[in-house]
């Protein structure tokens, strides 16, 4: 594969929001097989970068790159063909839909005229959920998400994940409602799909949320990037510094 | 491991059973057996031919407008306006038809209008973003209002040609026409529902409306639409009911809103959205008609009817509610 280009690169992006300018100029890159901890305080203008790649928000200025090539990003819909994958603080699963409806939500496998082919969705998601590990007390394919633990929920949003080829998983305060040992599942599932190809973006407020899996550091303040920074090269108390004084 | 016990599920006869009993719809086909039973056995005349075809005629107006508002509640909104549309879109057929349209324009007109009707209510709550619960509910004063001016508040008659009352409410032998409506109008929607993606887009609307939009589906369009079908299928009702009883009254539907909420209350359909089956409103509403045929059988005063429904509804979610805790 050529890679000579970065995944996604994001250049001189701007945004206003009526007269509040929520960024101002931000570049921010995404590298294959990698893990961005997106930080910043309250309003820094983390969500609102998060939304424009995800095709929720159209930018007022500035480009999107995919590998290189310019990519226009109208709807959600133009950003999952890029490959782009969103988990939002409830692991994006409808909770009173079975996991089968789940996994295929969106993007189900049809006959005709969109008529759903049960049988084949049915065996593709457990082969699917057979892969993937640490799912202990899922039954079947039919049983209802909202009876699921978050670590499970956890585990079928991965799974859907990477059985639809996701490429890029932004992940947008995914641990803020979670316990601990589920927020710990979470950093898991994010170096899994690491292994399995696919770069993150961890957006939080919470530096040590992110801490033990990024490898690099984008810190926004007031819709500005100000600190971009591989982990190898900095610490965590100088970053924690950078947030606060910013 | 995984695969073994989906399979035993399927073949296991003990364990389906018990599914059939928990299932979504379970409680109320429990229900309606043993209502139907208990009226066989001890209400005069509710075995008979008779009484069959009266049942047939009228479960049919309000289980139509049941089914719409079924789907619209899985999406996770409300239409209080339906027994107003209802009235407005009968009136709508019966003017267009006394003035010299064709009666099949006319009718197809007031299917039109129903729809739009059920689109506007649709724009309203979601362009500015307010509850349907009150969008519906003034829209439900709206058109009772412009009912009322149009027909002068007098109940004037409607008598169409024999052909269209035969499609629209004629007979097969014991088979009455509006059932074949109603029962086919059911079909579709379960298959809509349970067999198709927009099924899937009305469940993640009602259920989570934002992890619906993560994976791209847009949830403000699924539910313009269910507020089409909606306001659509009160028209079909409307009409229906007009050719029936060949006359049209200012205050036709008043209270099916409620009456098609309890049904599909009582069927399972769950208030805050995202869980709900065709078939449960397709009970439903067969419940309540057969509590109201009971009652008239009975010759008890209408006002029983409402205590009834009141009792009805509460014990069957209540049940829904114990089922699903175990």
């Amino acid at each position: 594969m050529e890679r000579e280009n970065p995944l996604i690169e994001m250049k001189g992006i701007s945004k206003k929001f009526g007269k509040v300018e929520a960024l101002k100029g931000v570049d921010f890159t995404i590298n294959y097989d990698e893990v961005v901890g997106l930080v910043g305080d309250n309003g820094a203008g983390k969500s609102t970068l998060i939304k424009i790649l995800s095709g929720i928000y159209q930018q007022d200025e500035g480009k999107i790159y995919k590998e290189g090539r310019e990519a226009t990003l109208l709807s959600r819909k133009d950003s999952m063909d890029l490959g782009i994958e969103t988990i939002y603080q409830d692991a994006a699963l409808v909770d009173q839909m079975s996991i089968l409806r789940n996994m295929f939500l969106g993007r189900e496998i049809t006959f005709f005229f969109g008529f759903l082919d049960k049988k084949s969705m049915g065996k593709k998601s457990l082969e699917v959920l057979n892969k993937s590990i640490g799912i202990a007390g899922i039954k079947s394919p039919d049983q209802v998400v909202g009876q699921l633990s978050g670590g499970q929920k956890q585990a079928v949003a991965t799974a859907r994940a990477i059985y639809f080829k996701t490429k890029i998983l932004l992940l947008d305060e995914p641990t803020s409602a979670l316990s601990i040992k589920e927020s710990q599942k979470i950093l898991e599932y994010v170096q899994q799909l690491k292994e399995e190809g696919i770069s993150s973006v961890f957006v939080t407020h919470n530096l040590y949320h992110v801490y033990p899996v990024a490898d690099r550091f984008v810190v926004l303040s007031h819709g500005k990037k100000i600190k971009g920074v591989r982990k190898r090269d900095t610490s965590i108390e100088e970053l924690s510094k950078i947030i606060v004084s910013s | 491991m995984l695969s073994r016990s989906y399979i035993r599920r399927y073949v296991n006869v003990k364990k389906m059973m018990r599914d059939v009993l928990s299932y979504k719809t379970g409680s109320i086909i429990v229900l309606i057996v043993v209502m139907q039973i208990m009226c066989i056995l001890f209400v005069p005349r509710y075995c008979s031919v008779v009484n069959f075809r009266v049942l047939l005629r009228a479960i049919p107006e309000l289980g139509i407008v049941a089914i719409g508002v079924c789907l619209l509640m899985i999406a996770g909104e409300f239409d209080l306006s339906i027994g107003s549309t209802l009235a407005l879109t009968a009136l709508i057929m019966s003017l267009l038809f006394k003035n010299g349209l064709n009666i099949w324009l006319s009718f197809l007109i007031s299917l039109i209008a129903g729809s739009l009707i059920g689109a506007m209510n649709g724009l309203i709550t979601i362009k500015a973003r307010i509850s349907s619960f009150i969008t519906t509910l003034g829209m439900m004063m709206v058109w009772r209002g412009v009912v009322l001016v149009l027909s002068g508040g007098h109940p004037s008659t409607f008598l169409p040609p024999l052909s269209f009352h035969a499609i629209l409410a004629g007979h097969i032998g014991l088979i009455q026409a509006q059932f074949i409506w109603f029962v086919g109008v059911a079909i579709f929607f379960w298959l809509l529902l349970e067999n198709h993606k927009f099924g899937n887009s009305v469940f993640a609307s009602g259920g989570n409306k934002e992890a619906a939009a993560a994976i791209g589906v847009n949830p403000d369009r699924v539910k313009l639409i269910c507020f089409v079908i909606t306001g659509l299928l009160a028209a079909v009702a409307g009409c229906i009911g007009v050719t029936r009883v060949t006359s049209i009254s200012a205050l036709q539907g008043q209270g099916m809103e409620l009456q098609a909420i309890a049904a599909v209350v009582i069927g399972g359909t769950s208030l805050r959205g995202g869980e709900g089956t065709i078939l449960g409103a397709f009970l439903g509403a067969t419940i309540i008609y057969t509590v109201q045929n009971i009652l008239l059988l009975l010759r008890a005063p209408g006002f029983y009817f409402q205590l009834f429904v009141g009792v009805i509804i509460i014990i069957v979610v209540t049940l829904n509610a114990m089922i699903k805790r175990r």
